[in-house]
C-alpha cells in the first residue's frame, strides 16, 4: 500500500527526455508503472500523457508494505558512475533495498524492456553501456528502490537522498517517505498463485549450480535450499507458489512423495526422507523464518496423488487399489498430523489429460460428464482415508473451464476447491455466492502478462477476484523464462522470476512485474480491511471506476448462448466470439492502478 | 593391462549387458504380442473422437486433443494388460500401445502410455505424429524390430494383431540405463 508521487523536473516535459536532461549524468525517478528503456524513455505500452522523470520523489505508504520507484540513472556519453542511496534511520526499521534492471531483449519486435531485478548493494559503481547486459548506445540504467516500511515504523515524515557520481558531476534526487499509521493485514485479501511443474528445470535453469554439484545435484541440500527459495521469493511477494509434482501417466518426482513399498494390502511408505526435507520447512514455516513477512507455513500443496499413485492404476476398480489408497493416505494424514503440519490445505487435485494418453479420463479441465465418476470415486476413498475429525486439512481441488457451471452442481460436497476458467467464470454471476456459501475455496485462472503489455495489466489479476468476491488467482506458469530470456526473450509471458544463477545468486530473482502485483496485493489487502466501516459495494464501484473507469455491471459479461450448449459440441473459436471485447479492459493503461493506489491511501488518511 | 585393453573390456561389457536387455525386452515383447487383443485396442478410441482427430483450425489449435476420447473399459482392459507385461521386465520398463492412423501420408499415435514415462519414439504432447520407419516395417512385416536411437534407451517393436489375423498396432517395450526420475514430470 503505497503511493509515488513524482515532481516533474521543469526539464523533462516530455517522454523523451530532451537533449539538455541527456547532456552529461543526470539521476531521475519514475513510479514503478512507467518503465524505463535503455535510451531515455519510457517503454511505449506505458506512455501516457504526463509520463516523465523526476527530481523530486514523495512515497506515501501504509505500514507493514513496500513502496517502490525507479531511479534512473543517465549517463549521455557513458562512462563510470556510483549511484548511492543513503539508509534510512536505523531505529525507524524502514530498508531500502535496490536492484538493477536488467533490460531484456526481444528480437520478435526488436525492443528492449526492463524486467528481470538484480539486488546490488550501494555504492553500486558501474559504466554505461553495462558491459554485462550488452546494449549498444545505452544511455540510461535503470534501478528498482523497494522500501520496506515495518509495522512497527513510526507514522510520519522520512528522508533519505540517492547520489550519482559520474564525470565529475554530483547529482542528488531526495527523497521523501511518508508513512502513514493504518498498517496493511499480514493475510492477504486474495491469493495470487504461482504456478509450476516438477523440479527437472532447476538443473537447465542453475548450470553453475548444477556442474558444480554434478550427480548429487537433486538430492543435494542446495537443491531442497533452491526449491524454498522459490516459495519464498512469492511469499516475499504476497504470493503463493505451487510445483505439480507427477507427470500425465503417473510419474511422481521422487521429492514429492514418500517412497513407497509393497502391493495391495502391504503397500506402505517405507521412507519419508526426501518429502521431509522438500517440505518440513515449507510446512512448519520456518523456510520463511528470515523474509519480511515472517515465519508461516505455506497455505496450499499439492498432494503427489493421482491415478497410479499411491495405489497402481493395476488395481483400478479391484479392492487392491482401495487398500493401497487407503493405506498410504491414511499414513500420510498421521505424519502430518504427528508433525503439526495442520495449517496447509494439502490438495487433492488431478493434473492429467486423456489426450497425453496416461489415463482414460480428464483430471484437469473435464470436457466429457461421464469423466466425473473419477471424480466420485475418489472422494469416496479420501473419507476413508481421513479421520472425519483429522485436523489436517485436506481439500479436493478441481481445475475447470468447459462444463464448470455443471460440475458445480453435479460434484457439490464432493469438489471444495474450484479452479476456474477466468473468461467463463465471468459468465456464472450467481456462482460466487453459490461456492462460498458451501464454504468452498474458489479461485481464476488465466496466464501471465508478457513485458510488451502495459505494466499495470498484471494488477487486473489481483483486482478481478476482489471484485468478485471470490479467494485468488493462478497463474499457470510463472517458473518458465524461456532458453534464453536476456538476449532473446519471448516476453515472459510464462515467468515471474527469473534464475539468479547468471549473476553468482543460488535462488530465482524478481521480475518488475512481481514487484507491480504484489504492491497491487498490498492495496487491495488494505482497501479489504476498511470494509470494517465501508460497504463492500461502494468500495469496488470506486475502485472500477479509479482503474478503468466502469461501472460494476461491466465486470460481469453476460451469460451468452453459448453457455447452454452442450459443452461437447463447442470450440475454443466459439469460446473466444464470446468472450468480452470492452476496450475499457483491453486497453487499460499503465497508471489504472496508481488511481486505486491513491484510493486507498485517500482512505488510509481517513482512518488515521 | 593397457588402456586400450581396458577399454576393450569395458565396452564389451556394455555391449554383453545391452544384449542382456535387449533380450529381456525382446521376450517381453514376444509375450505381449500373444496378450494384447486387437479388437479391444481398435475400440479404444471413439468414433466421434477419430472423427476430430485430423482436423485443423486456425483459429482453435486444440480442437483435434480437446475432442480425444476414449472407451474406458477398453483402455483400462489394455493398460493393465500393458502394465502386467511390464512387471516381466528384469528392471523398470513401460510397454506403450501404438495404433496408426488412416491417413496419407501415414502416421501413427501412441495411445496408451505408462509411469515412467518413457518412449523414444513420442514426442512430449504430440496427438499423433509421423509414422517411423521403424514402426511401418512391423506392421507391414509382423517383425519385431530392436531400436536404439537415444542415447541408454532400447525398445523392442512387436505387432499386436486381430481376431481375424491382421496387424492393426503395436507395443513398443522400452526400458533405459540410468532412468531421469525427473524427466516428464509436468
Amino acid at each position: 500500500m503505497s503511493e509515488v508521487r513524482i515532481y516533474h523536473s521543469l526539464l523533462c516535459l516530455a517522454v523523451v527526455l530532451t537533449t539538455e536532461c541527456l547532456a552529461g549524468a543526470n539521476l531521475t525517478a519514475l513510479p514503478e508503472h512507467f518503465r524505463p528503456d535503455p535510451f531515455g524513455n519510457i517503454v511505449e505500452p506505458d506512455r501516457t500523457a504526463g509520463a516523465a522523470p523526476a527530481t523530486d520523489v514523495v512515497l506515501k505508504t501504509a505500514r507493514a508494505a513496500y513502496v517502490s520507484c525507479h531511479l534512473v540513472v543517465t549517463v549521455a556519453e557513458g562512462g563510470n558512475y556510483d549511484l548511492e542511496l543513503q539508509p534510512f534511520p536505523a531505529a525507524s526499521g524502514i530498508q531500502a533495498e535496490l536492484y538493477r534492471e536488467w533490460f531484456h531483449y526481444l528480437p520478435s519486435i526488436k525492443r528492449y524492456f526492463p524486467d528481470a531485478l538484480i539486488p546490488v548493494r550501494t555504492p553500486y559503481r558501474s559504466q554505461l553501456p553495462e558491459p554485462d547486459n550488452q546494449i549498444p548506445k545505452q544511455t540510461v540504467q535503470a534501478f528498482w528502490l523497494d522500501v520496506w516500511v515495518p509495522r512497527t515504523a513510526d507514522p510520519g515524515a522520512y528522508q533519505t537522498t540517492a547520489t550519482l557520481h559520474s564525470g565529475g558531476k554530483i547529482v542528488r534526487l531526495p527523497i521523501k517517505l511518508r508513512v502513514l499509521a493504518p498498517i496493511v493485514p499480514s493475510e492477504d485479501a486474495v491469493a495470487i498463485d504461482h504456478n509450476s511443474y516438477g523440479t527437472y528445470w532447476l538443473a537447465d535453469q542453475y548450470p553453475a549450480l548444477a556442474k558444480h554439484l554434478g550427480e548429487k545435484f537433486f538430492t543435494s541440500d542446495e537443491f531442497f535450499g533452491l526449491i524454498h527459495s522459490y516459495h519464498r521469493i512469492f511469499y516475499e511477494h504476497r504470493g503463493v507458489f505451487h510445483q505439480l509434482g507427477y507427470g500425465h501417466a503417473g510419474k511422481v518426482g521422487p521429492e514429492f512423495a514418500p517412497r513407497l513399498e509393497g502391493s495391495g494390502k502391504g503397500k506402505h511408505v517405507a521412507d519419508w526422507t526426501m518429502f521431509d526435507r522438500h517440505y518440513g520447512p515449507l510446512l512448519d514455516g520456518s523456510a520463511f523464518a528470515a523474509t519480511h513477512r515472517g515465519r508461516s507455513p505455506i497455505p496450499f500443496v499439492y498432494l503427489p496423488i493421482n491415478p497410479e499413485w499411491p495405489a497402481s492404476f493395476l488395481w483400478w476398480g479391484e479392492p487392491g487399489y482401495e487398500r493401497e489408497f487407503v493405506n498410504v493416505v491414511s499414513e500420510m494424514e498421521r505424519h502430518f498430523r504427528e508433525k503439526g503440519w495442520t495449517a496447509t490445505r494439502f490438495e487433492l487435485f488431478f493434473n492429467h489429460k486423456k489426450r497425453y494418453k496416461g489415463f482414460p479420463w480428464d483430471g484437469d479441465e473435464v470436457r466429457f460428464v461421464r469423466d466425473y465418476s473419477y471424480f466420485k470415486e475418489y472422494a469416496r476413498l479420501m473419507k476413508l482415508a481421513v479421520p472425519a475429525d483429522s485436523p489436517v486439512k485436506f481439500v479436493f481441488r478441481a481445475d475447470v473451464s468447459w462444463t464448470m457451471e455443471r460440475q458445480f452442481k453435479e460434484l457439490a460436497g464432493i469438489i471444495n476447491f474450484w479452479v476456474c476458467g477466468g473468461g467463463e467464470f465471468g459468465w456464472y454471476d450467481y456462482a460466487p455466492k453459490l461456492l462460498k456459501d458451501r464454504g468452498d475455496i474458489v479461485w481464476i485462472y488465466g496466464g501471465t502478462p508478457p513485458v510488451t503489455e502495459p505494466g499495470s495489466h498484471v494488477t487486473t489479476d489481483v483486482l478481478r477476484p476482489w471484485m468478485w468476491g471470490i479467494d485468488g488467482f493462478v497463474h499457470w506458469q510463472t517458473a518458465s523464462p524461456g532458453d534464453d530470456p536476456w538476449f532473446h526473450s519471448d516476453g515472459g509471458g510464462e515467468a515471474l522470476v527469473y534464475p539468479g544463477d547468471r549473476f553468482g545468486i543460488e535462488a530465482p530473482i524478481p521480475s518488475i512485474r512481481l514487484k507491480i502485483q504484489r504492491n497491487a496485493v498490498q492495496d487491495i489487502t488494505l482497501l479489504d480491511s476498511f470494509l470494517r466501516t465501508k460497504k463492500y459495494e461502494r468500495l469496488k464501484a470506486e475502485v472500477a471506476r479509479r482503474f478503468n473507469d466502469t461501472a460494476l455491471d461491466e465486470w460481469r459479461t453476460p451469460r451468452p448462448p453459448l453457455a447452454d450448449r452442450n459443452p461437447e459440441d463447442v470450440s475454443n473459436a466459439d469460446y473466444e466470439d464470446a468472450m468480452p471485447k470492452n476496450p475499457k479492459f483491453t486497453g487499460i493503461d499503465a497508471a489504472a492502478w496508481q488511481r486505486v493506489r491513491t484510493y486507498a491511501l485517500e482512505l488510509a488518511r481517513e482512518a488515521q | 593391462m593397457t588402456f586400450k585393453f581396458a577399454l576393450l573390456l569395458a565396452a564389451t561389457g556394455l555391449f554383453a549387458q545391452q544384449d542382456n536387455r535387449s533380450s529381456a525386452l525382446d521376450r517381453v515383447a514376444q509375450v505381449a504380442t500373444v496378450m494384447i487383443d486387437g479388437d479391444t485396442c481398435r475400440r479404444i478410441q471413439t468414433p466421434r473422437s477419430a472423427q476430430y482427430f485430423l482436423q485443423t483450425d486456425a483459429r482453435d489449435p486444440w480442437r483435434a486433443s480437446d475432442n480425444f476420447d476414449v472407451n474406458d473399459a477398453a483402455f483400462i482392459e489394455t493398460k493393465k494388460t500393458l502394465m502386467r507385461l511390464a512387471r516381466l521386465c528384469p528392471e523398470a520398463c513401460d510397454v506403450n500401445l501404438w495404433m496408426p492412423v488412416p491417413s496419407n501420408p501415414p502416421r501413427i499415435q501412441i495411445l496408451i502410455r505408462n509411469v515412467h514415462e518413457m518412449s523414444q519414439f513420442w514426442t512430449w504432447g504430440d496427438l499423433h505424429q509421423q509414422m517411423p520407419p521403424e514402426m511401418r516395417r512391423v506392421l507391414d512385416t509382423g517383425e519385431r524390430v530392436t531400436v536404439s536411437r537415444r542415447p541408454g534407451m532400447i525398445s523392442v517393436l512387436a505387432p499386436v494383431c486381430d481376431s481375424v489375423g491382421d496387424i492393426v498396432g503395436l507395443v513398443e517395450v522400452v526400458s533405459q540405463a540410468g532412468p531421469d526420475p525427473r524427466e516428464n514430470v509436468k
